[in-house]
């Protein structure tokens, strides 16, 4: 089994970086009710996911996306009935076109989120996290990580206790009755139950064997060195950070949905926010062509 | 060199709390520096309380007397970090001495518990792996390797502390033969290259004697040296009477069997004699049906994912009726998959397997995946009334697989061995027509591997037909009937037992 290393945005940055500029975005995207900046943060997070996770993988999660957003947008108008246009009338309650906007942006927003946090998995791996709290909260950090390791584990020791289960099936026992299947799953969860505990009594001796709770203070084996350039980043991150939150707030603040949706005009400020916005895919491509 | 010893004993008692009998009686022991020792003895005979009673953090609870000193110091007078630091322990389960996500954070757990400084720490880390080869995967996911890697992995992380003396229980019996080398190599090295004072608890030594420098063996709780290491070169036979083996000689393959002087055959105590067996023609299956197929694949085709590579690829085999049919093959070539297409858990995508309507069963690797009950006697009851069994069926079993007397233990107090052996005789009971078997004697001594061999050979006097997947090419050749050695996802070859090794160069027991 061979593992394709992929080298994308903020690569070769301290994990403080990505979780910066990620934190801040998130925020941008949730908090900004205006259709062009939640606009341009879709398509920049549709891009990135295209590049980074292939376009085959991105298009197919919009199968039940795109659906999403029209579901969003069809219930606004049911639960909220505010707005000047209009459209029909089912039963007593009037659906205005404002209202279907309104849910049409909340869908768009609702899925941009989405999007950003696929990102933020391949920007910010798992082990980069670690290495963010590892230092202030080692023996936390130490948790989530054997916590990871014991889904997959049960879901695996799962499969073969219901493929002993399986193997007797027909020919030994012979058919089953409903109320069986009820019983069988207890009884995987009890083998798995006895399972799990076993195994985790042998791993707390491997974990004292190797001196768990001997010194006072861990010491972690952090690899992300926090240099100048970083920290330089960091300080870009903040200042550009602040002023298209600035912009969004401005852009966010004149535009209104009810009674009347405000008419939307061309607006240099959308520029800035789109560059931030894009962040990402550039250095993505700049990643992707170092070794070109 | 002065007379400190690595490790020392002195008249070293031992008694679990609730037991009267003492596990190990007045125990002197002189490890010197930089031995290789081996520490061998039956499954249950103490190996690893004797072991783990060097190792304060894991030492168990109970009554003891006497001293355990390591490096002539009192393991009582050590500070906790002193402790972690001095010896080092790597126990017998790959997967459950394993902490971390990944092989970095692993090889760095015990150094960031002793809150070693950074700098030091990946310096370490650094040297260990290169001298492990190790930094290939070293950013791998420690579930994704294999047990052999594993094992090396618990080995490193364990050595990256530089213990002065390292205790290893049982570290190669869940592993197969090749990566069985491998380990014991690396561990050699460890030995002869870092002066390290190696302990190895075993009760198979054959493969480790060409390393050890002294032995000592564990009996009825006492202890003595073990003068002639050669003799533990010995292959012992699975049965203990060879007229078993001398029948088998006799014969000229599997599918062709001479039913006489079955009864012959002496069985285990407890074995009901000529017992019937409903749905099965009492004499076994009638010669007619002899030499049928049990279970047939053909054009078999099989991958786990859409992306992923063939498993099986136009794969053939077939098992005869009555007849005990064994895989072999290096680790990850599908034997154990091969086992779950038989079973009916996996469905292949290409190419047809032919079973006709029988009860069968499967025992998986880890014996725990079917352990349920709070005792013995409550597990081997499990199936009772859905396979139609009763109490003295059950107790009767409890005898054959020579557990007589631990019926009321808890199956999770049982030692490795004795799980495997009650996970067998629990799917026994349930009278199996085709048995699928997955490494039944892994990590067994000789005594239980007798054991399975007796069962597996009654079953297969009874008509019933086995497959099992295996490592142990001694219970191939003297067990099975047929032998198929897969490679590469199809079948390189299939044969009759004693010709399948005789034209062996490489893969021979």
């Amino acid at each position: 089994m061979t593992e394709r290393i992929r080298h994308t945005a903020f690569d070769m940055h301290h994990p403080a970086v990505p979780a910066t500029y990620l934190l801040i975005t998130l925020c941008l995207t949730m908090f900004s009710m205006q259709p062009v900046l939640i606009g341009i943060s879709l398509v920049a997070a549709l891009v990135f996911g295209c590049l980074e996770r292939g376009a085959r993988d991105t298009l197919r999660s919009l199968r039940w996306q795109l659906p999403l957003i029209a579901l969003i947008a069809i219930a606004n108008p049911l639960f909220s009935a505010s707005g000047s246009t209009e459209l029909m009338r089912i039963g007593l309650r009037a659906v205005y076109l404002e209202s279907v906007w309104y849910g049409c942006a909340m869908g768009a927003l609702f899925v941009a989120s989405m999007l950003w946090f696929c990102a933020a998995a391949s920007l910010l791996p798992f082990d980069k996290v670690m290495a963010l709290f590892g230092n202030a909260a080692p023996t936390l950090a130490l948790m989530v990580s054997m916590c990871m390791r014991l889904i997959p584990k049960f879901i695996r020791q799962g499969r073969l206790v219901s493929a002993v289960q399986g193997a007797m099936e027909p020919g030994t026992f012979g058919a089953r009755a409903a109320a069986d299947a009820m019983r069988l799953r207890l009884r995987l969860s009890t083998v798995l139950m006895g399972w799990g505990m076993e195994d985790s009594l042998q791993t707390a001796d491997a974990m004292r064997a190797r001196g768990w709770g001997a010194a006072g203070r861990r010491s972690t084996y952090t690899r992300y060195r926090f240099t100048a350039t970083d920290a330089a980043a960091l300080v870009v991150l903040a200042l550009a950070g602040s002023f298209v939150a600035a912009l969004a707030v401005a852009a966010t603040a004149q535009f209104s949905f009810y009674p009347t949706t405000t008419r939307l005009v061309v607006w240099w400020g959308y520029l800035p926010y789109a560059l931030w916005m894009f962040v990402p895919t550039t250095l993505h491509l700049r990643e992707a062509r170092r070794l070109r | 060199m002065s007379d400190v010893c690595a490790l020392e004993m002195r008249g070293l008692s031992f008694t679990y709390p609730g037991l009267s009998r003492p596990v190990l009686r007045d125990v002197s022991w002189r490890v010197p520096e930089g031995a290789f020792a081996l520490l061998v003895g039956g499954t249950g005979s103490g190996k690893s309380t004797l072991l783990s009673l060097a190792k304060r953090e894991i030492a168990p609870a109970g009554d003891r007397t006497g001293e355990v000193l390591v490096f002539g110091r009192s393991t009582d007078a050590l500070s906790d970090e002193e402790a972690a630091r001095s010896v080092g322990y790597v126990f017998q389960s790959p997967d459950n001495q394993i902490v971390c996500e990944t092989v970095w954070h692993e090889m760095a757990f015990g150094l960031e518990n002793l809150g070693t400084p950074q700098d030091e720490m990946r310096r370490l880390v650094a040297e260990t792996s290169y001298f492990f080869g190790m930094d290939e995967w070293f950013h791998r996911e420690t579930d994704t390797l294999s047990g052999g890697r594993k094992q090396l992995l618990a080995l490193a992380s364990t050595l990256v502390m530089q213990p002065r003396l390292l205790l290893l229980d049982e570290p190669t019996a869940q592993l197969d033969p090749i990566a069985e080398k491998n380990f014991l190599h690396a561990l050699f090295r460890v030995n002869r290259e870092l002066g390290c004072t190696v302990v190895v608890a075993t009760h198979a030594p054959r493969a480790m004697v060409d390393y050890a420098t002294c032995a000592f063996e564990l009996v009825d709780g006492r202890l003595r040296d073990v003068g002639d290491l050669d003799a533990m070169r010995r292959r012992e036979a699975l049965f203990v009477d060879a007229r078993a083996s001398a029948e088998r000689d006799g014969e000229a393959d599997g599918g062709a069997r001479d039913d006489s002087g079955l009864d012959a055959v002496g069985r285990c105590p407890g074995h009901a004699e000529g017992r019937p067996r409903p749905g099965v023609r009492d004499g076994g299956v009638p010669g007619g049906m002899r030499g049928e197929p049990a279970v047939e694949l053909e054009r078999a085709w099989f991958r786990y994912e859409r992306d992923s590579g063939w498993v099986l690829r136009n794969l053939d085999i077939e098992a005869r009726r009555g007849g005990i049919h064994a895989l072999v093959g290096g680790n990850g070539c599908g034997k154990s998959t091969l086992l779950s297409i038989m079973a009916g858990v996996l469905k292949l995508q290409r190419g047809g397997l032919r079973v006709p309507r029988q009860r069968r069963a499967m025992l998986p690797q880890d014996p725990r995946a079917l352990f349920v009950a709070e005792t013995v006697s409550d597990e081997l009851m499990e199936w009772s009334r859905a396979a139609g069994y009763g109490r003295s069926d059950a107790d009767g079993m409890l005898e054959r697989i020579g557990l007589g007397g631990l019926g009321d233990r808890h199956p999770y107090d049982l030692s490795g061995g004795q799980q495997q052996l009650l996970a067998l005789g629990k799917v026994l009971l349930v009278r199996p027509e085709l048995l699928l078997l997955d490494e039944p004697t892994k990590g067994l001594d000789l005594a239980s591997r007798r054991i399975v061999a007796r069962l597996l050979d009654d079953m297969r006097k009874e008509g019933a037909s086995v497959v099992m997947a295996t490592h142990d090419l001694d219970v191939v050749e003297q067990l099975a009937d047929t032998v198929s050695m897969i490679f590469d996802g199809e079948v390189a070859s299939t044969a009759p037992a004693k010709e399948f090794f005789r034209g062996n160069v490489y893969y021979r027991p």
